[in-house]
């Protein structure tokens, strides 16, 4: 076997140097718009309206009851067309809708890890001591105060381990928005590697960039778990 | 010169059934101001209930509470900011985790009476002061003891200046040697006026500290009195009963 490794690094590194870019680009945002979601619908799963709370089990358990890969599909190939087809019978002509791939990327991401998250946090709100809500509310403060100011807090600390894992599980998961163009560490590699048949070199340095970028991540996961388990 | 009795709170005819469970029957009460209440009975009498009634942490299904002539299960009541005039100390404690002894007292004081941080911290001082915990202002729940959890938890409540405190068995989840420094807090408050409902299994306490006795059983106040006549001439067979049992 005759391993080309100098000419891969040379020429499919600084390709992957971009990649990892768009890897953090979508995995910081993805992740941000997740926790956002997940916390949003782990409220309204939590409160007192029925019909708001049935939406969202409707909704949680199609995003949780089909793969990331078929909702990329879906938000960047399906929407469009279905948003096209809206606006065309709302009389206002076609718009020719199209997001790019990574902003369809992110999307997917935050949407599905969205409905994963917002399980975290209604079980982490769930398992707070009803006594810290009785303690609120005995001082006077409201139902919405004690939830904004003494459960979530907590539960959200509380979730810090869990949602270090989906961190790290986000990160490697971009890798499936190479299915819909965005051209991330996946698609670099893919292309390099069938115009230059370095098989073994391409997704070898391919592997070792996504430990580069998970290991840390980990171990910085498990300093902050550490940390908070101290004040608590 | 004797001040005029103000009437703190009045309870008629209170009735409370979860489910089919009839837990507090035909119960009435009147406290004044500056009046020490404790109330002692068997487990499962009634007596947290009737407690969680008063700052509507549960729902009476029936009867009339009013506070300083105010009916409070009226629907139109802010539940809330009545709370906010009736202090709880809790078995539990419930000291908020994530905030330190000093953040835990002035949250209260600074979200809902709009106190500056300065103020509160400052009145936060004072009562750590007096109820001896002054050195632990920044440290975190978790490395206190159960004794100076519950003494941070009265300060918590004190924050809100209420103008009255209830106890549901404050020092019953404590380490026999830390029970003493919570009650004398609590007699401290009770020397200053402060107008308490403490339920308790401390009988010293109670017939130490308390103006007035009420013994529960089975949902209903089975004997009402002063301490000298609760434990020292108890009519009711049950309150001798109850009573024997502490007696040692
Ligand atoms: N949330 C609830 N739901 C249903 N039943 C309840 C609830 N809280 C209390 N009970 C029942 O009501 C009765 C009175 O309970 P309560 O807690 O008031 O008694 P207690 O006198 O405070 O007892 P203890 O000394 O054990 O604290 C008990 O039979 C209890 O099982
Ligand atoms: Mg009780």
């Amino acid at each position: 076997m005759d391993l080309k490794w100098k000419d891969a690094f040379v020429t499919l590194g600084p390709s992957l140097l971009q990649g990892v870019v768009v890897v953090l680009q979508a995995t910081f945002f993805g992740f941000i718009l997740a926790t956002i979601i997940g916390l949003l619908v782990a409220i309204c799963r939590l409160s007192k309206h029925k019909p708001l709370r049935a939406i969202f089990v409707v909704l949680v358990e199609i995003i949780r009851g089909t793969p990331l890969l078929v909702q990329l599909f879906y938000i960047y190939y399906v929407i469009p067309i279905l948003l096209d087809g809206l606006l065309k019978a709302l009389g206002s002509g076609s718009a020719n809708i199209q997001f790019s791939a990574l902003s369809a990327g992110i999307a997917g991401l935050a949407i599905n890890y969205g409905a994963y998250i917002s399980e975290v946090f209604r079980s982490a709100i769930l398992t707070i001591d009803t006594g810290q809500k009785e303690s609120g509310l005995a001082l006077g403060f409201t139902e919405q105060q004690v939830l904004r100011k003494i459960i979530i807090p907590q539960a959200l600390r509380n979730s810090i381990p869990v949602l270090g894992n989906y961190l790290v599980m986000m990160i490697k998961d971009t890798s499936l928005l190479a299915v819909i163009s965005v051209s991330e560490l996946l698609l670099r590699t893919q292309t390099y590697a069938s115009q230059t048949f370095e098989t073994v070199e391409s997704y070898t340095m391919l592997a070792v960039v996504y430990l580069i970028l998970s290991l840390p991540l980990s171990h910085l996961m498990k300093m902050i778990e550490n940390k908070f388990h101290i004040v608590r | 010169m004797i001040e005029p009795e103000e009437n703190m709170l009045s309870i008629t005819q209170l009735s409370k059934y979860y489910g089919k469970n009839h837990v507090l029957k035909d119960v009435n009460l009147s406290l004044n101001k500056g009046e020490v209440l404790c109330i002692i009975g068997p487990s499962g009498s009634g007596k947290s209930t009737f407690l969680r009634c008063i700052n509507l942490l549960e729902q009476p299904t029936s009867g009339a509470i009013s506070y300083r002539g105010k009916n409070i299960l009226d629907k139109s009541l802010n539940v809330s900011s009545y709370r906010q005039h009736v202090g709880m100390v809790f078995q539990g404690y419930y000291l908020f985790p994530f905030k330190n002894v000093i953040n835990n007292i002035t949250m209260a004081p600074m979200t809902l009476l709009k106190e500056n941080r300065e103020d509160a911290e400052k009145e936060a001082s004072q009562l750590l002061e007096k109820v001896g915990m002054a050195e632990k202002k920044l440290v975190y729940p978790a490395s206190l003891s159960g004794g100076q959890k519950q003494r941070v938890a009265i300060a918590r409540a004190l924050a809100m200046h209420p103008d009255l405190l209830l106890f549901d068995e404050p020092t019953s989840a404590l380490d026999p040697e830390l029970v003493g420094e919570v009650l004398k807090v609590m007699k401290k408050l009770a020397d200053e006026g402060m107008t308490m409902i403490v339920v308790t299994h401390e009988m010293g306490f109670a017939k130490e500290v308390a103006n007035r006795v009420i013994f529960m059983e089975g949902g209903y106040i089975v004997e009402e009195g002063s301490p000298k006549d609760i434990f020292q001439h108890p009519q009711n067979d049950r309150t001798k009963e109850f009573l024997a049992r502490f007696i040692n």
